[in-house]
């Protein structure tokens, strides 16, 4: 392809301030669509990715729920895996040693069945080096207890974050749930409780059936939609948060291309995570920094951070520049 | 084993039984490297639907032609899409995945193969390195039992009989062959000809596997079952395609394998049969809609 000449020129600066934390880029993968890490190192050079966000954590291993445990569906997939991990011991003796010793700064999601437990989670990963903050994931749709509700109720929100706060000088993060009424509530909540960021969405609760068996298709009937399909949704969410508070967003939810990514950034998002998205391309996140790159430059912008939030409210008709001077017309 | 993103392009495409097509691939570097039993997801589709890509058995693999083989069913929008794909279609392929499956120790004695339906995509690949490798074993002495639902889903007879295997056909309507399920006349096969197999391989539908690893468990023959799941990934990142497995030293709390990273090959012994739920037949129309 020819190389675009406005393309050319020095590097833009990609690199983002999320509150305390400071990263290379604004891409990073989401949690439970790349493992620990280690399953696309020959896929992608990690060292590339603003962070790596491994798969939710509890205190003890969990197997996760029976299958069939995904599904897909138009532009998307249902999955309920049940928050499968091999727990914290595992994780920091085996999974961790990987991703630090590739210098990849690792976000580290965890979950509890109890306010305790997420506090004693947090105090576990603290001062654990590689670990460059916490994502609290308050919005699993596919576990029966605790889950859900943390995310789905403002005071009990307030209060994981709370008990996390204490336990921990990490950044801390707390992942939204689009499956509430008003996702400003929970954001608020989280930030008066300490989170630093917010990231959102989470998936999207939803399920499928099968019309021969006459059964759902998923063993959990309930399970979590993601991909391309929820990136309105995750849009919209991601706008309602901003509105809602004062603090670093990152957004969520069916980016597969640079286009996809930048939309996130331009409502106001300072980075972004990209999920399902891998399964397909392992290598997408990056192509979609390459694209991001290029864009940048088109726009002759020197960084990402002049593009962030540029959003103009004002919505106009998309053939307004024909229109105008018409005005002679009855 | 190190995986990888391959561009393929398809060189033949066939309908060689009911649905069911055979694709002719060049890719060099997934031929080079790949064995029996492993397999690859293929993108059947740039674009969001059908969106994720699909796991696929390496039926023939080619090394010195850098060409591979595949044996697939049209079921669905994915396997519909694949067949319109006309020569000349580039198709991304991400693989070999996958642990496959082992030759036995005992290059001797007899083996028995059960392929139930489009199971029978890997024997192929197979039967040929059985063949290529089989010490003191006769070429006879290689018994497949292979099944279909009705007789215009099977693969033609001089595909497999001309390779001098014994081969023992039948479908589950009585329109070719035995009348009544692979499993069954496995059995009854067995038991007549006293064929006592050193190994027993099988692919299949799940309920049909439930049967070959009973009959392994009872005889006490080593088996390497070819397991199906939903598959997001296929490298062990999404943990989707779980299978529930025997849980180490005796444990009763729930234990699942991946059949991505820890299969798709596992010894009856592996996992516990009795927790999977399966719905038996497959639908009984296609519908595209
Ligand atoms: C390791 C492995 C190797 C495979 N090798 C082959 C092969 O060599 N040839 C071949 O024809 N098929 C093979 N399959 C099955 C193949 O992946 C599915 O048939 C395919 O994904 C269906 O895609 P679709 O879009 O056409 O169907 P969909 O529209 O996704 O589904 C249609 C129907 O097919 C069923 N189905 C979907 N995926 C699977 C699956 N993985 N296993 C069983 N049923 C499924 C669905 O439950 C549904 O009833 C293999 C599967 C695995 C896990
Ligand atoms: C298979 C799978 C497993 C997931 N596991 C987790 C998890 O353990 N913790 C979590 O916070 N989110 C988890 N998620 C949600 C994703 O991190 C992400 O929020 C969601 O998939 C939306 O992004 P996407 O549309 O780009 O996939 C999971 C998603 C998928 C598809
Ligand atoms: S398909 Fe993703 S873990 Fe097996």
């Amino acid at each position: 392809m020819a190389q675009n000449p406005d393309a050319r020129g020095a590097a833009p600066d990609l690199s983002v301030q999320l509150g305390p934390l400071r990263l290379r880029n604004p891409v990073m993968v989401a949690s439970g669509t790349f493992g620990y890490g280690e399953e696309y190192a020959d896929f992608l050079d990690l060292t590339q990715l603003g962070a790596v966000v491994v798969k939710g954590i509890s205190l003890a291993p969990r197997p996760g729920n029976p299958p069939p445990r995904l599904v897909e569906t138009a532009a998307g997939m249902i999955n309920a895996i049940g928050l499968e991990n091999v727990g914290v011991d595992v994780f920091l003796e085996s999974k961790l040693p990987y991703l630090r010793d590739r210098h990849v700064p690792v976000i580290v999601n965890i979950f509890g069945n109890t306010l305790e437990e997420y506090a004693e989670l947090a105090a576990r990963l603290d001062g654990v080096p590689g670990i460059v903050a916490l994502e609290i994931n308050i919005s699993c749709p596919n576990v029966k207890s605790g889950g859900m509700i943390f995310g789905t109720d403002p005071a009990m929100a307030a209060r994981v974050v709370d008990a996390v706060r204490r336990s921990t000088t990490l950044p801390l993060i707390t992942k939204l749930t689009p499956n509430v009424t008003h996702i400003g509530e929970i954001a608020r909540a989280a930030v008066g409780a300490g989170s630093d960021m917010l990231s959102c969405i989470n998936t999207v609760a939803a399920m499928a059936v099968d019309i021969f068996t006459r059964r759902p298709k998923l063993a959990n009937i309930f399970g979590g939609l993601s991909g391309p399909a929820v990136k309105p949704i995750a849009l919209r969410c991601t706008y309602e948060v901003l509105q809602a508070v004062d603090c670093p967003v990152i957004g969520i939810g069916g980016i597969a291309t640079a286009t996809d990514a930048l939309e996130f950034l331009l409502l106001g998002a300072r980075a972004v995570q990209v999920g399902t998205a891998n399964f397909i391309q392992p290598a997408v996140t990056a192509e979609i920094l390459r694209g991001m790159e290029l864009f940048l430059r088109v726009q002759k912008l020197q960084s990402v951070e002049e593009y962030i939030g540029t959003l103009d409210r004002q919505c106009l008709f998309p053939f307004a520049e024909i229109a105008c001077g018409m005005t002679d017309l009855p | 084993m190190s995986k990888f993103l391959e561009e393929a392009l398809i060189l033949e495409q066939r309908e060689v039984a009911q649905q069911t097509y055979r694709l002719r691939l060049r890719a060099g570097r997934m031929a080079e490297a790949a064995c029996a039993g492993q397999f690859f997801m293929l993108q059947v589709r740039e674009g969001m639907d059908p969106l994720l890509r699909r796991p696929f058995s390496f039926h023939r693999i080619h090394p010195g032609e850098g060409n591979i083989e595949v044996l697939y069913r049209v079921v669905g929008r994915g396997t519909w899409w694949l067949s319109r794909c006309a020569p000349q279609t580039r198709l991304n392929l991400l693989g070999p995945l996958g642990n496959g499956f082992q030759l036995p120790r005992n290059a001797g004695s007899p083996v028995a193969i059960v392929a139930g339906g489009i199971g029978i995509a890997p024997l192929c690949e197979l039967i040929h390195r059985l063949l290529a490798s089989r010490g003191t074993l006769e070429a006879r002495d290689i018994h497949l039992f292979y099944g279909a639902r009705s007789a215009g889903e099977l693969l033609p007879e001089s595909d497999l009989e001309d390779l001098g295997i014994s081969v023992y056909r039948g479908t589950d309507d009585g329109s070719l062959g035995y009348d009544g399920f692979v499993t069954d006349l496995f059995r009854k096969t067995a038991e007549e000809k006293h064929i006592k197999p050193s190994v027993l391989y099988a692919c299949g539908p799940l309920a049909m596997q439930y049967h070959v690893a009973r009959w392994a468990l009872e005889h006490r023959v080593p088996s390497q079952l070819s397991l199906e799941s939903l598959m997001a990934c296929g490298i062990g990142a999404c943990l989707g395609c779980a299978l529930p497995a025997s849980a180490p030293a005796g444990s009763t709390a729930d234990h699942y394998v991946h059949v991505c990273k820890d299969g798709p090959i596992f010894g009856a012994e592996s996992i516990q049969w009795h927790k999977i739920q399966t719905h038996g037949a497959p639908p009984p129309i296609f519908l595209y809609s």
